[in-house]
């Protein structure tokens, strides 16, 4: 009885795991088929749609523009978040639990809400469709995940090297440098990571502050598939999920780098 | 201890650490929001915004059935995804939680790694997926199951299935943190005391995780009812929920008033959620 | 702020001087309560305690990473309290080692000196002069991750000394090794600070440690020095019950003190006690009035049973290999523990449910004022 149990168990599991994943395989199927339209299965092969999109002007343009706004809100997500972090864990002041609360706030409220009032105040402003402006929206999303994570890499760390290095003569941002950073390093990648992933797959507030001028990729085949559905949606779909993976990849090869070098 | 406590530093540094964060949650986060509020107060009437101070807007919400209409439907939907996700979630959750093999690590990352893909794809996928012309209906047609292709997108139903899917990863990592927790020593002492695998996982197992599901599903609920892109998509334009109400009212009618007082009340909502799951909380670790 | 006179007022400036040194963070009682006492140059103190009575919190205090609520520390005559970690010039070893994991054994043990800015070779040279002090010589270019934990402890001494510090802060280094391991590092640890002269601070809660190791001994309770002195001071001069209780094991005998003719008479529970010296009866004790007299468990000899002097019966008798430890309940009430010798005669006056009396030298016994 147990036995079956468990079989019945394992089966289930995997019967969910294929349920998660299998849309995602036939994107990857669909997204090579020669039909004009979407049928499963395709009724021929052909990469004709992987040429459509890379010659197709508004998908380019929006995959240079969440590339380039995907690395700047990494870069200072980055930025910003490490000092914070650092204030958040190695310090005592008064308010502290109310900015820890503060900073994971945005998590809290529905993307829309934080959309529309955005655009309320990007409009006067002058942000919308703007690089800093769409930059500033992404950065509010991934600031909680990467200072939490650094928040958390940072206490697990422990401050008996610090100390250690500051009875030997480091003064504090010595001490920062040269023990505290290179030791930090896998969270520091992985905050990254994180942030570029969210900012390059971020779409509701985005879809309040693009505009024709500017155009993120996530927007560009929401508004795509709204209209229409054909299998170039599926490339674009691939394209999303490859650069996704790319930067998780990376992040596999540099962390485990990072594990030889310190542990 | 995490804290570096050495004296002889100003009490300025933390917060000039901290400054350039609180500088963006200013302009991002809290001015929106202050803004938003501000929008609330005002009334409209058909698109034009009459600039006033008052909670007319809100009234006027929450006595049109039209929007407890969307509000009914929107919880509905929020309680059923919730509930399927944690159908999906929970078995997940227990078996990687319980595992010892080296695939337990791998596998668990796999089971959250849907979180790194945009919704867009994945409602994307499952219109090929389920869609009139898709995997699932081809299979069955071609298998002569069914005469006529089955309708399981741009409906309910279909944004139920895509929308359980989305929150799921979610739900499994909040539930595997909990889990986390258990100790599995209690099973082996009710193991050996007698309980036949059923009853520990009856009377052991599932009592000691509710806290760890009252928390998923809490984040399934308010994931389902704030979500936007799935419904749009999966539901065809045909289903009508506080999101899809507020985004209209927002870029489609610009009845900026409306749609940020229907915003707040998505907020309260959520409130509401936390409170609840926070009072449950409490309730079932007082009984212990 | 602490208005007392400082007891150290008179003495000629020591290498170290703490006084009235206080750490307040707010608790039912200070951490660390006007701890006073002075260090001679190359002397190897112990701060000895149990967990909580602030040896840790007055170690940090010396390395700076506590700021005190008062008092001062003077190293050469001058107060350090208001130095920062970096500028104080100490040695701190760690219980946990804090090796720096990313670098190697030789960049760990160098970085003090690249601190300080010292030439290539010079730095080269110190390091390699201070692997041979720790015996790891041929281990410059290992990883921390790849040695063992007593000699990620070397190193972690090596580093301390190589800067030539003021004064060696040791913070419980011995905790975290096997038995075998500690007795070894022991004996090691005291050789190097021997051969380098380095003034040395040692906390630990392991009063054997404590006794093998210091040339004095700091005894620390609730926040307040106990005593201070030689291990043979606080062995056998123990100051304050505390003291007596806490190094070595202690029999405490509550009892009446009076004076007959000019002696002093101790009884227990109606039977004499040996007669204790004059000098040693506690100065504020009035005749008539309670002592606790306190006489160690191997200074006890058992003789057959005689009237009116301390008596009781043995009520466990258990060997322990190069002893016998007897518990005896004495017709008052009271009990006590007794060890002897195998094969002594007083072994074999002791067996279970015997009726035996007690004796020890007036030497052995230390009265306290109730």
């Amino acid at each position: 009885m147990t036995r079956l149990l468990s079989i019945l168990g394992r089966a289930y599991v995997i019967a969910i795991f294929g349920f998660i994943f299998l849309p995602m395989l036939i994107i990857l199927v669909i997204s090579f088929s020669a039909d004009s339209y979407l049928s499963f299965p395709p009724s021929g092969w052909s990469l004709k749609w992987y040429s459509t999109v890379l010659g197709n002007a508004t998908f380019m343009a929006g995959l240079k523009n969440s590339a380039i706004i995907a690395l700047i809100v990494a870069v200072l997500s980055l930025l910003l978040g490490l000092p914070a972090a650092y204030a958040l864990v190695r310090m005592e002041f008064p308010g502290r639990t109310l900015i820890r609360n503060l900073i994971l706030a945005p998590l809290v409220l529905p993307a829309m809400m934080l959309g529309l009032g955005l655009l309320m105040v990007f409009t006067p402003a002058g942000l919308v469709a703007t690089y800093p402006g769409l930059v500033l929206a992404h950065l509010v999303m991934t600031l909680p995940f990467s200072v939490r994570i650094l928040q958390t890499t940072l206490s697990n760390l422990g401050t008996d090297l610090e100390e250690a290095a500051m009875t030997l003569g480091a003064r504090p941002l010595q001490t920062f440098m040269q023990i505290t950073l290179p030791r930090l390093m896998p969270g520091v990648i992985a905050s990254s990571a994180i942030a570029a992933i969210l900012s390059f797959d971020e779409i509701v507030l985005s879809l309040f502050i693009v505009g024709p001028r500017l155009q993120t990729l996530p927007v560009a085949i929401y508004r795509y598939v709204d209209e229409r559905t054909d299998p170039m949606v599926a490339v674009l779909a691939v394209l999303l999920i490859a650069i996704s993976l790319a930067i998780v990849l990376v992040v596999e090869r540099s962390v485990g780098f990072a594990k030889a070098f310190g542990r | 201890m995490s804290t570096l406590a050495t004296d002889g530093r100003t009490r300025l540094t933390p917060w000039l650490l901290l400054a350039p964060v609180l500088l963006v949650l200013l302009v991002s986060f809290i001015a929106p929001i202050l803004w938003l509020f501000r929008m609330s107060l005002n009334e409209s009437d058909f698109g034009a915004i009459i600039p006033a101070v008052s909670l007319g807007t809100y009234i006027k919400i929450l006595n049109d059935t039209y929007y407890l209409d969307l509000l009914g439907r929107t919880l509905r939907l929020a309680v059923t995804c919730s509930l399927v996700a944690l159908a999906m979630a929970y078995p997940m959750a227990l078996f990687l939680s319980r595992m010892t093999s080296r695939w337990r690590t791998p596998l668990t990352v796999l089971a959250a790694s849907p979180l790194l893909i945009s919704a867009v794809v994945r409602s994307f996928g499952w219109m090929i997926t389920l869609g009139d012309d898709g995997l699932l209906n081809n299979l069955l047609l071609g298998a002569g199951l069914i005469a006529a292709p089955l309708r399981i997108i741009n409906n309910y139903f279909g944004v139920v299935i895509g929308l359980s899917e989305s929150i799921m990863p979610y739900m499994f990592l909040t539930i595997m943190a909990g889990l986390g927790k258990l100790d599995r020593r209690l099973d082996d002492a009710a193991m050996s005391l007698g309980a036949p695998p059923h009853i520990v996982f009856l009377r052991i197992i599932l009592p000691l995780s509710l806290p760890a599901i009252v928390a998923g599903l809490t984040i399934g609920f308010v994931l389902s009812v704030s979500s936007f892109i799935t419904p749009t998509l999966l539901g065809g334009g045909r289903v009508f929920l506080l999101a899809t109400e507020v985004y209209d009212l927002a870029l489609m009618s610009l009845d900026w008033p409306t749609a940020a007082a229907l915003s707040f009340l998505m907020l309260g909502l959520f409130l509401v959620a936390m409170l609840v799951t926070a009072l449950l909380v409490r309730l079932m670790t007082r009984t212990r | 702020m602490n208005l007392r006179p400082s007891p150290l007022a008179d003495t000629a400036p020591p290498h170290i001087r703490i006084d009235r040194l206080t750490f307040d963070y707010g608790g039912a009682r200070p951490a660390v309560d006007a701890l006073s006492f002075d260090i001679a140059k190359g002397e190897f103190i112990g701060l000895l305690g149990p967990s909580g009575c602030g040896k840790s919190t007055t170690l940090r205090m010396f390395a700076g990473l506590l700021t005190p609520t008062s008092g001062q520390i003077m190293i050469g005559g001058q107060n350090i309290v208001s130095r920062p970690p970096w500028e104080r010039n100490l040695g701190l070893v760690f219980q946990s080692y804090a090796l720096f994991p990313h670098m190697t054994v030789e960049q760990n043990v160098a970085f003090g000196l690249r601190l300080r800015k010292v030439s290539k070779e010079d730095q080269r040279a110190r390091v390699a002069e201070a692997l041979r002090a720790v015996r790891l010589e041929s281990y410059g270019s290992r990883w921390p991750s790849e040695l063992s934990g007593g000699q990620q402890q070397r190193v972690a001494i090596a580093r301390a000394i190589v800067i030539e510090p003021e004064i060696l802060l040791l913070d419980e280094p011995l905790s975290n090794l096997d038995a075998r391991l500690r007795d070894e590092m022991r004996f090691e640890i005291r050789d190097i600070q021997t051969r380098t002269g380095i003034t040395t601070l040692f906390v630990t809660h392991d009063q054997q440690e404590a006794l093998t190791m210091c040339d004095r001994i700091a005894v620390m309770n609730a926040g307040r020095l106990e005593q201070i002195g030689t291990p043979t001071d606080v062995y056998d001069r123990a100051a304050t019950p505390f003291v007596a209780n806490f190094i070595g094991r202690a029999n405490n005998l509550s009892s009446r003190l009076s004076l007959v003719g000019g002696q002093p008479v101790l009884v227990c529970d109606g039977q004499t006690l040996p007669q204790p010296l004059l000098v040693d009866v506690p100065a504020n004790s009035a005749a008539g009035g309670t002592v606790a007299a306190m006489v160690r468990p191997h200074a006890i000899r058992l003789m057959p049973p005689a009237p009116d002097q301390i008596s009781g019966t043995v009520i466990r008798r258990v060997f322990v290999g190069s002893m016998i430890e007897t518990e005896i309940r004495l017709d008052g009430g009271q009990t006590l523990i007794a060890e002897l010798r195998p094969n002594s005669p007083d072994a074999a006056l002791a067996n279970l449910g015997a009726r035996v009396t007690l004796d020890w030298l007036a030497s052995d016994m230390r009265l306290f004022a109730s």
